[in-house]
């Protein structure tokens, strides 16, 4: 009896210091997240902060570094730690083809296996992170392109400042009141290029029914120098000529151009949903500031849709802790994180479960309203970098510099998605899949 | 110690050209022969980025001739000559990124530069400096000259302080008019560092300019102040084509080695002329 005793005794001990939940529950786990920070969400950082330490509070075994990456460094530091195979456990990506060109280039794991489906559901936009039947990361906040403007300036310039631009004639005529009272009716700035990539994405959308007819074109179906593609060329050279952009929309960045309409010197912007809560502190109110839709020039279904990607997060494949990762992912999109989250940035999570009375400001409530009811794709992220960089941010600039026609223009982007193809046959067979 | 300094220098050197013969295929690295730079030379931009480095090489001889004429006048004592040296010399000393930020807020189209211009009744003048896909490389040498003439200035000065004075005296004694005096003896006592100062300036327009870019123009307008360095970036980091990069770079370091050797060969023939003088 004693010795089967001892022999118990043992096998417990044995037990009890090798089973897998007190192992789980032992081992320090430390997890490394890059993340862009707060440009698109002031505030963010506070909640991150804040929710690493309740996380931690909750798991002492687990500890989170988070790590900034500026806009510029956020792809290329990824890119080589993707080439070394070891960096963050938790990376922040933009959605669409800059979530799933890391996924093809084998640096981000998928998630359907890591966090249950019946939490998945809860999360908005899992589409732009979907390719070949699996979820390659997890959304995390809203960001939308409506159309800002400024009520006291439309006022001044006879416009009524209750009633939305809708169609395209209505915004020319906009353009040419403003001008009349010397208000610059909408500003902008081209010279760091992003802003031709959003022009492309809000104005490029209205012909088309789908993300899918842009990436038709990507693959070789159709052409960009099809008479759908080069209109939006068109509209955008119509803008120009009416005097609707600031004049030096080429030698100012996208902030600088900002910061034209948050100083009251535009009186309209395609901004960011994101931005809003920001550009109301420094305006003093949210009443100098209402959002409309792009006014229509076309008759795709995608010109009658709101904008909006999610930015979010990714697993990383090299990551040791890969469900410890998930698990903090999830905790960051539990109903008080979701709130809290709302509450520090003004800006919209990526989650069904928001409490919406939270949201106050009619314009917020507007923008929800239309990200929940009609939500479009952000084109930028349906197409190949390149296209974007070479020419959406190169051809915007030499339209407004007047050194290019809209169908020298859309000319230029069929040779610049050419040219990608054949430097790039495993990326197009990508896209060829992910289009289907 | 040979082992480990190859291995340093060596190794992300063999990387890289070994990196520019290959492509990624399903996660693993194919040989592809010369298609990464047949790709390179059917690029326009790639083109472009080469024609405006060759374009920058211009600043050359325009910075020599600047350095070499400051440093004869602070050479000849100027009343101020040390301020103006220090002054000269302050802007090799400023970070790029701070220079790019300065001169891209004057050179705006509604910038201090244009206000200046309208102000003193000159409107017509008033242009596009970073906006126009005509000008905005210019602007950027115009910036790149007055950053680094002030290193040729120190340079040229450094050696001038070090010729015997006896030289210039006997010169003047025998009635050698100024020009005849720099001509005859001011440039030859300086050929040395002229031709450093050369050589350091092609490497630097050739493969040292893309701080200048990135924060003035980002490369823009339309790709017009485009350079190799840029377009290194953009295939690794943007367009993740990391194989083209390579190539690209291989490009840039073979061009610059030749240069390089260049300047090797034409100190050794310096150095021999001399010893049979």
């Amino acid at each position: 009896m004693k010795r089967f005793l001892y022999a118990l005794l043992v096998v417990t001990l044995c037990m009890l210091t090798t089973s897998p939940l007190t192992v789980q529950a032992a081992e320090p786990v430390k997890l490394v997240m890059w993340w862009w920070g707060e440009q698109e969400a002031p505030g963010a950082q506070k909640w991150l902060d804040e929710t690493i330490q309740l996380y931690q509070e909750k798991h002492p075994n687990v500890t989170i570094e988070e790590v900034l990456q500026s806009t510029d460094s956020l792809i290329p530091s990824f890119q080589s730690a993707m080439a070394a195979q070891e960096g963050p456990d938790i990376q922040y990506f933009w959605g669409g083809v800059w979530t799933l060109e890391f996924a093809w280039g084998g640096g981000v794991a998928p998630i359907d296996d890591l966090i249950p489906a019946d939490e998945l559901a809860h999360y908005i936009n899992n589409f732009e992170r979907t390719f070949d039947g699996k979820i390659w990361g997890v959304p995390w906040y809203l960001s939308g392109n409506p159309f800002v403007y400024n009520p006291s300036l439309f006022e001044k310039a006879g416009l009524d400042p209750k009633k939305p631009l809708e169609t395209w004639d209505a915004l020319i005529d906009a353009c040419g009141k403003l001008r009349a009272i010397n208000v610059i009716p909408i500003s902008g700035g081209l010279k760091d290029g992003w802003f031709g990539g959003w022009l492309y994405s809000i104005l490029g959308r209205q012909p088309h029914d789908s993300e899918k007819d842009i990436m038709a074109a990507v693959i070789g179906k159709t052409k960009f120098t099809d008479p759908k593609h080069v209109e939006w060329w068109k509209r955008l050279a119509e803008l120009r000529d009416a005097g609707c952009w600031n004049e030096d929309i080429n030698s100012l960045d996208y902030q600088q151009g900002m910061d034209r309409f948050v100083q009251g010197q535009a009186a309209m912007i395609f901004g960011n949903d994101t931005f809003l809560k920001g550009w109301a502190d420094t305006m003093g109110s949210w009443d100098n500031i209402g959002v409309m839709l792009v006014p229509k020039y076309a008759d795709g279904k995608m010109a009658s849709q709101y904008i909006v990607t999610a930015q979010g997060l990714g697993i990383t494949s090299w990551s040791k802790h890969k469900q410890e990762a998930a698990d903090f992912l999830m905790f960051m999109h539990t109903q008080d994180r979701l709130n809290a989250w709302f509450q520090y940035t003004g800006v919209l999570p990526a989650d069904d479960r928001l409490d919406v009375s939270l949201i106050e400001q009619p314009q917020l409530k507007q923008i929800y309203e239309w990200a929940t009811t009609i939500p479009g794709p952000n084109l930028e992220n349906f197409i190949p970098s390149m296209m974007d960089e070479q020419a959406n941010f190169a051809g915007t600039q030499l339209l407004f510099a007047g050194e290019k026609t809209p169908e020298e223009l859309a000319q230029m982007t069929q040779d610049v998605i050419d040219k990608w193809a054949s430097q790039n046959p495993e990326a197009l067979e990508n896209f060829t899949k992910w289009a289907q | 110690m040979t082992v480990a300094l190859l291995f340093v220098f060596g190794y992300p050197v063999v990387r890289l050209i070994m990196m520019s013969f290959q492509r990624t295929s399903k996660g693993q690295e194919v040989f592809v022969g010369l298609t990464n730079y047949m790709a390179l030379f059917q690029d326009e931009v790639f083109i472009r980025a080469v024609r405006n480095n060759l374009t920058l090489v211009l600043n050359v001889p325009i910075m020599v001739a600047a350095a070499l004429l400051l440093a004869i006048f602070l050479f000849e004592r100027i009343r101020g000559w040390k301020i103006y040296q220090t002054t000269l010399f302050l802007p090799y000393l400023l970070p790029i990124v701070v220079v790019g930020l300065i001169f891209s807020y004057i050179f705006q189209l509604s910038g201090v530069l244009n206000e200046a211009l309208i102000a003193i009744g000159l409107p017509q003048l008033a242009l596009d400096w970073l906006g126009s896909p005509k000008l905005a490389l210019w602007t950027i040498m115009f910036v790149i000259i007055w950053k680094e003439v002030g290193l040729g200035v120190v340079l040229f000065l450094a050696r001038l302080m070090s010729v015997e004075e006896e030289l210039f005296d006997a010169a003047r004694i025998d009635g050698a008019s100024w020009w005849r005096i720099q001509w005859h003896i001011t440039i030859p006592q300086l050929s040395t560092v002229i031709e450093f100062f050369t050589v350091i300036s092609v490497i630097t327009m050739l493969s040292w300019v893309f701080n200048y870019v990135y924060v003035m123009t980002a490369g823009g307008p339309g790709n017009s102040t485009m350079v190799t360095e840029l377009y290194v970036y953009l295939q690794g980091f943007r367009y993740n084509q990391m194989n083209l990069a390579a190539a690209a770079s291989v490009l840039i370091l073979v061009i610059t080695g030749i240069l390089i050797f260049v300047q090797f060969r034409l100190r050794e023939r310096a150095g021999e002329e001399e010893t049979f003088a």
